[in-house]
């Protein structure tokens, strides 16, 4: 966790999640520069390299934006997760190779700085309507490339927890939220380069299949969450709120409820029952889709711990987040609105006393 | 509710987790290939040309600078060939060379050929020499006017779309095409026949006078209007008149 910046040590997972990566990798430029090589013997070795980063790419991204709705409607794509930032390492290598070659095969080697050339070699198409009329096949395109690479490039930058740390988890995830902004980019650059190049169905096509699994998938994933939170509403007696049984909680697991408008986590170890904040001070993960290990709760995202009692990271870690009073009434398990003073100690509901 | 948990910085993911990870692994690899293959399938084919990138070969023959900055070239057995002349990179004829219309000249480049149509980079100043004035008979110029003929197609700079580039047409080579015919490399009109064949037929100025075009227009379609001529098997067309279509 974040005591120092270190890196969680070149584990086996991690391995195996980057050969996997560079493998996948080699497989798409491999079979497309194959494929293009069949059809046209005679394309250079340039425009493999442009167009199999940018395909790779692009792939890339989509796998990225869909590795997160994934693991909320199914636990099981965890492991995607974990190191999803290597991903997108990759991506802006793939994206930078991109640019580069393109940069100095289009606007190198000419009567313009290349870099200049890239916003300005047809400056008078930057009117979408050009005498009344749209005019996207003349929209220069290059700019919405450029402002991806950059998205990619500071998110790249940033990926590690030292970035975090220092930013502020809020300010940092809302900045990662830009690769949505780079998506559109992405899909613009895409739209008004290529597509107005090549004429065949099948582009646009997987373009806009990809742009309806990406988005479908984030509407699945916050539609299993609002409903979540609206069968978890219930009534309020003494500031507490009735939740879910205790049934509903196998002995070292989370559960995720609603109370006072906002997502609890209640956890089950040994005999008792916990209720803290359900957002990580991580990367806002889920804390209540964890589990319990060693005696510690643990986030299922990148599994930060916190002690379910008085729910601080163990020593010598420094986060802490809010725990809840709770109580068992019957079977069912009642959580306070109000959270606890931070950091002070609240030792859960007994169950067998109750 | 006994599924398992996947901690990531632990050595090893839970067997039945690995199991369901391995199977995400294999459908992207079958995704990837799926699609990366069928991208590159829909691709238009790349036309013929050729670049002899870093390869040298010694021409001999007259410089004609105007209307085309032309290597006129002729065999032992009398053959003309006529080679169009541009520098490296996103140049046209360079300083060394001009200034020497009508003269006998031989240097070391590197050729550029589609078809029947040659082109050679002037790449290598320090072996550019002026062996003397051209004679009446080389300086002769045998020019056919073959028709009048309004023809419309792609503007595109004719280094790129003789072989420098493959592919060297449409949106995503437009930058580059501005960049070639803002640095003095002739324009050439894209034209195409029924059958798909296609050629790009330089354009000249008339009078004798190179084109002025805009370099915006590049990568777009343009009609022009004017005079087919070939002279020394070039084709080119002397425009009269040049309009943006779209
Ligand atoms: S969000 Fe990363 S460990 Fe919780």
């Amino acid at each position: 966790m974040s005591e120092s910046y270190r890196a969680i040590d070149w584990n086996r997972q991690k391995r195996l999640y980057d050969g996997i990566l560079v493998g996948l990798l080699l497989l798409g430029l491999g079979t497309f520069i194959g494929v293009s090589l069949l059809r046209s013997p005679n394309a250079t070795a340039e425009t493999l390299i442009l167009r199999g980063s940018s395909i790779s790419g692009l792939l890339l991204l989509h796998l990225i934006l869909c590795i997160g709705p994934l693991a909320r409607l199914d636990s099981r794509f965890l492991p995607l997760l974990y190191n999803r930032r290597h991903l997108g390492v990759t991506l802006f290598l793939l994206a930078l190779v991109h640019a580069a070659l393109a940069t100095f095969q289009f606007h190198a080697l000419g009567d313009e700085n290349p870099l200049v050339s890239v916003f300005t070699a047809y400056r008078r198409d930057y009117r979408v309507f050009a005498d009344g009329v749209f005019n996207p096949a003349h929209f220069p395109f290059e700019p919405f490339g450029a402002l991806a690479l950059l998205i990619f490039f500071v998110m790249a930058a940033t990926s590690h927890d030292f970035w975090l740390r220092n930013l502020g988890a809020p300010f940092w995830k809302a900045m990662h939220l830009g690769v949505y902004l780079a998506y559109g980019c992405v899909l613009a650059h895409v739209a008004f380069g290529i597509l107005q190049s090549e004429r065949s169905a099948v582009y646009p096509a997987l373009l806009i299949a990809g742009f309806f699994v990406v988005s479908g998938l984030h509407l699945a994933a916050a539609r299993k969450e609002f409903l979540l939170d609206r069968n978890s509403r219930s009534a309020e007696r003494d500031g507490f709120v009735a939740t879910c049984s205790i049934d509903e909680i196998a002995d070292g697991h989370g559960k995720v409820v609603f109370v006072g408008g906002q997502r609890i986590a209640l956890f089950r170890h040994q005999d008792r029952i916990y209720a803290t904040s359900n957002v990580c001070r991580h990367q806002g993960g889920p804390i209540g889709e964890g589990r319990i290990v060693n005696g510690c709760i643990t986030c299922p995202w990148h599994g930060w711990n916190y002690q379910p009692e008085d729910g601080c990271s163990p020593p010598p870690f420094k986060e802490v987040i809010s725990t809840y009073k709770t109580r068992i009434v019957g079977n069912q398990i009642w959580v306070a609105i109000a959270t606890n003073a931070l950091g002070s100690r609240c030792d859960g509901s007994s169950i067998s006393r109750s | 509710m006994n599924d398992p948990f996947y901690i990531g910085y632990l050595d090893k993911n839970p067997p039945t987790l690995a199991r369901h990870t391995q199977g995400i692994v294999l459908l992207l690899a079958v995704i990837v290939i799926g699609l990366t293959a069928l991208l590159a399938a829909r691709q238009t084919p790349v036309e013929p040309g050729d670049f002899e990138f870093g390869v040298r070969r010694t021409f001999t023959g007259v410089i004609l600078e105007s209307p085309l900055p032309l290597l006129r070239s002729v065999s032992t057995n009398g053959a003309v060939t006529h080679y169009l002349l541009v520098g490296s990179g996103k140049y046209g004829l360079p300083a060394f060379a001009r200034g020497n219309t009508g003269k006998l000249v031989r240097f070391d480049g590197s050729l550029i050929q589609k078809g029947g149509s040659v082109m050679v980079e002037l790449n290598a100043p320090e072996s550019f020499k002026v062996l003397g004035p051209a004679t009446e008979v080389e300086l002769t110029q045998k020019q056919e006017r073959i028709t009048d003929v309004v023809l419309t197609g792609e503007l595109v700079d004719t280094k790129c779309y003789f072989g420098v580039m493959r592919p060297a047409t449409g949106k995503v080579h437009r930058a580059c095409a501005v960049r070639c015919l803002s640095g003095g490399i002739p324009p050439g009109i894209l034209v195409r026949d029924h059958d798909g064949g296609a050629m790009a037929v330089p354009l000249t100025g008339s009078n004798n006078q190179p084109l002025k075009v805009d370099p915006e227009w590049a990568a777009r379609i343009v009609t022009a209007k004017g005079h087919l001529i070939l002279s020394g098997g070039l084709l080119r067309l002397e425009v009269l008149e040049l309009s943006l279509d779209r």
